[in-house]
């Protein structure tokens, strides 16, 4: 038990690294140079060269092993050759974003509300209807209320999302008027702003979890303890909460965690079109503005955060069935 | 070695020999629902390959009548379906459309499928220090949200000058798109295709295969790749609908194609557009891709009980 929970612990560590060595790669070798961008193209080279110093881009790409014949000892010498922009990167010393002139993590924790404030009531609404509408269409299998369900979820899947926020937009918030068209308050005024974009990200999210958990419910179904369980008179309802819906929650699990960067990285598309001042808006900013410390950055953390989920979720697992911790 | 050849053969066998294949397509045959989503699926490969004539390129570049023109159907088949902000025709853009999103769709799709199946046969067959790489790659890999990973690469390598082979070609659209899809979607393929090779490299066959002196690369090819070859055709058409829908957000965040028309592009002219009533341009590719992404889906599903019919009790 202690050895899968600290083999499963020390597994993170080449992950991390392994996030911080594609993100790096990318964007130091594959990715236009930020400086240049940064500098125009009528720039002189001090100003590039000052530019360069003020992003970190001037020291040595992996290992600063000149820093670090310069200084005697063991310690000093760590820390001089992990002086270069691996290292800057892995250990988190990235440049201020270089549109808001704002330290990273602040801008982060800024921003993170709003997209929390969309996000969380979606996960928690979408989540809820997906397993009812699971479990009525897995309970009705081959029947018109599964057909119907099924129907609509793939339909769901195959419209594009862009499609269904412009439209609900328009229609909601511009002909009906029901709610503001897009926009973002303070205190109270937030959930007048806010209803409107979580129905929208709630109805685009549902199609794929209704037909994923309905697969995994229709197995669960058609064991022999459900089968027991009915031979023996429990009422089809009591079946259904309480042996199918329990014995299906490690897939359900697996896949809610699967959604989580979703909820932090709050959805790309929703935030945009409604002018939510969230994550998701920030990183489609940066993108427009070429700012390389926040996608970076938000690639970097938000990995980092997804990494350790499924750490803490695989420990959950293997606390609540043994079979996992024996493979 | 000479019992074996005593073994009396039946001069005439029943026909041809019953191949997986057969069988897959005898029961697809049979589904009328799939045979119908077959049929729409080859509609639009044949409206994308239209779209390489320089017929369909001519029409596009006409300018019909003033910008935004509404649908009508009397008149010229261009205007059937309006005109967009340049008077250009939608029909035509969304016909054209079809090459751009098949295009990409394809070759992303083959890419993830080359990869993802070879790392995976790779690792579950030979085990070890390649097999752990291998684990260690796709781990990684999938750590990062895949639409954040996509956003990244797209962003990295939009109008970069790539040199291979002594060749240069810049990325603009297409490439930058199909490079950033086929090498963030392998990951799902390469876990499952790894697992089912760990199981099948324990079968009899394959240790017999090896008692006859079979190389390696003689097993890989002609008894464990036929044996994945199932995983990979449906992974390969969920991964189309997938890529098709991904060229929208990527349009919409200006990291898709710019140097011609698209779905992409015409949904996200719309977000403009909806407020001033243009609705057929928005909803002419948003039907293009509905109806694609719901026959290659239903296609995908009926490949899947045509192919694995262990599965076919559950769904």
């Amino acid at each position: 038990m202690w050895s899968f929970i600290l083999r499963r612990i020390l597994w993170t560590v080449p992950i991390v690294t392994g996030v911080v060595l594609i993100t790096f790669v990318l964007f130091a070798y594959v990715a236009p140079d930020p400086a240049r961008l940064e500098a125009g193209k009528h720039a002189t080279p001090q100003q590039l060269q000052k530019i360069r110093q003020q992003m970190g881009l001037d020291k040595p790409r992996w290992l600063n092993t000149q820093a670090a014949k310069a200084v005697p000892g063991l310690g000093p010498k760590l820390a001089a050759v992990t002086d270069s922009q691996f290292f800057d990167v892995l250990l988190w010393r990235l440049p201020d974003s270089q549109h808001y002139k704002e330290p990273l993590w602040s801008l982060l924790l800024r921003k993170a509300p709003a997209s929390l404030a969309i996000a969380g009531p979606v996960f928690f609404v979408a989540l809820g209807i997906q397993l009812v509408l699971a479990l009525v269409a897995a309970y009705n299998r081959g029947r018109w209320p599964d057909y119907s369900i099924t129907f609509m979820a793939v339909l769901g899947i195959c419209v594009p999302g862009l499609s269904v926020i412009i439209l609900a937009q328009w229609l909601v918030g511009f002909e009906l008027g029901w709610f503001p068209v897009a926009g973002w308050g303070r205190g109270a005024q937030i959930v007048h702003f806010a209803v409107l974009p979580i129905l929208v990200e709630t109805l685009v999210s549902l199609g794929g979890g209704v037909r994923f958990y309905r697969t995994v419910m229709l197995e669960e179904i058609y064991t022999d303890y459900v089968r027991t369980a009915r031979a023996k008179g429990v009422a089809d309802r009591d079946v259904l909460l309480v042996h199918v819906l329990r014995n299906t929650m490690i897939p359900v699990i697996t896949n809610t965690v699967a959604s989580l960067p979703f909820l932090l990285l709050g959805s790309l598309l929703v935030e945009t079109m409604f002018q939510i001042p969230g994550l998701g808006n920030l990183m489609v900013e940066a993108i427009g503005n070429r700012d390389r410390s926040i996608i970076m950055g938000m690639t970097y953390a938000i990995a980092v955060v997804y990494t350790l989920m499924l750490l803490v979720t695989d420990i959950c697992y293997a606390l609540v069935d043994p079979r996992i911790r024996l493979q | 070695m000479s019992s074996v050849a005593t073994i009396p053969m039946d001069p005439a066998p029943l026909g041809r020999p019953r191949s997986v294949w057969r069988d897959a397509a005898a029961r697809l045959k049979r589904s009328r629902l799939a045979m119908a989503c077959a049929v729409v699926v080859a509609v639009y490969l044949a409206v994308g390959l239209l779209g390489f004539t320089p017929w369909l390129s001519g029409l596009l570049s006409h300018s019909y009548a003033d910008s935004y023109e509404p649908p009508r159907w009397s008149g010229s088949v261009g205007l059937w379906m309006g005109t967009d902000i340049e008077g250009r025709s939608v029909l035509w853009k969304v016909l054209y459309g079809t090459r751009v999103a098949l295009t990409v769709g394809i070759i992303a799709a083959l890419m993830s499928a080359l990869l993802g199946a070879t790392l995976g046969i790779i690792a579950g067959y030979f085990g070890g220090w390649i097999d752990n790489l291998v684990i260690w790659l796709f781990s990684t890999v999938s750590s990062i949200p895949w639409i954040l990973l996509m956003i990244a690469l797209a962003y990295a390598l939009k109008d970069r000058e790539l040199s291979l082979l002594g060749w240069t070609f810049r990325l603009v659209g297409v490439p930058t798109i199909v490079l950033a899809l086929g090498l963030t979607s392998w990951v799902g393929l390469c876990r499952i295709v790894r697992g089912e090779v760990l199981k099948l490299r324990q079968r009899d066959y394959v240790t017999a295969a090896r008692a006859v002196g079979l190389g390696s690369g003689q097993i890989l090819w002609r008894h464990i790749l036929p044996n994945t070859v199932h995983l990979i055709i449906i992974d390969f058409t969920l991964n189309l609908v997938a890529f098709v829908q991904a060229e929208v957000v990527l349009s919409f965040l200006g990291l898709g194609v710019t140097d011609q028309p698209s779905w992409g592009r015409m949904i996200d002219d719309a977000k403009l557009e909806m407020m001033r009533g243009v609705w057929w341009q928005m909803g002419a590719a948003t039907v293009a891709i509905f109806l694609l992404s719901l026959a290659l889906n239903m296609l995908g599903d009926a490949l899947r009980d045509a192919l694995d019919p262990r599965l076919r009790g559950v769904d």
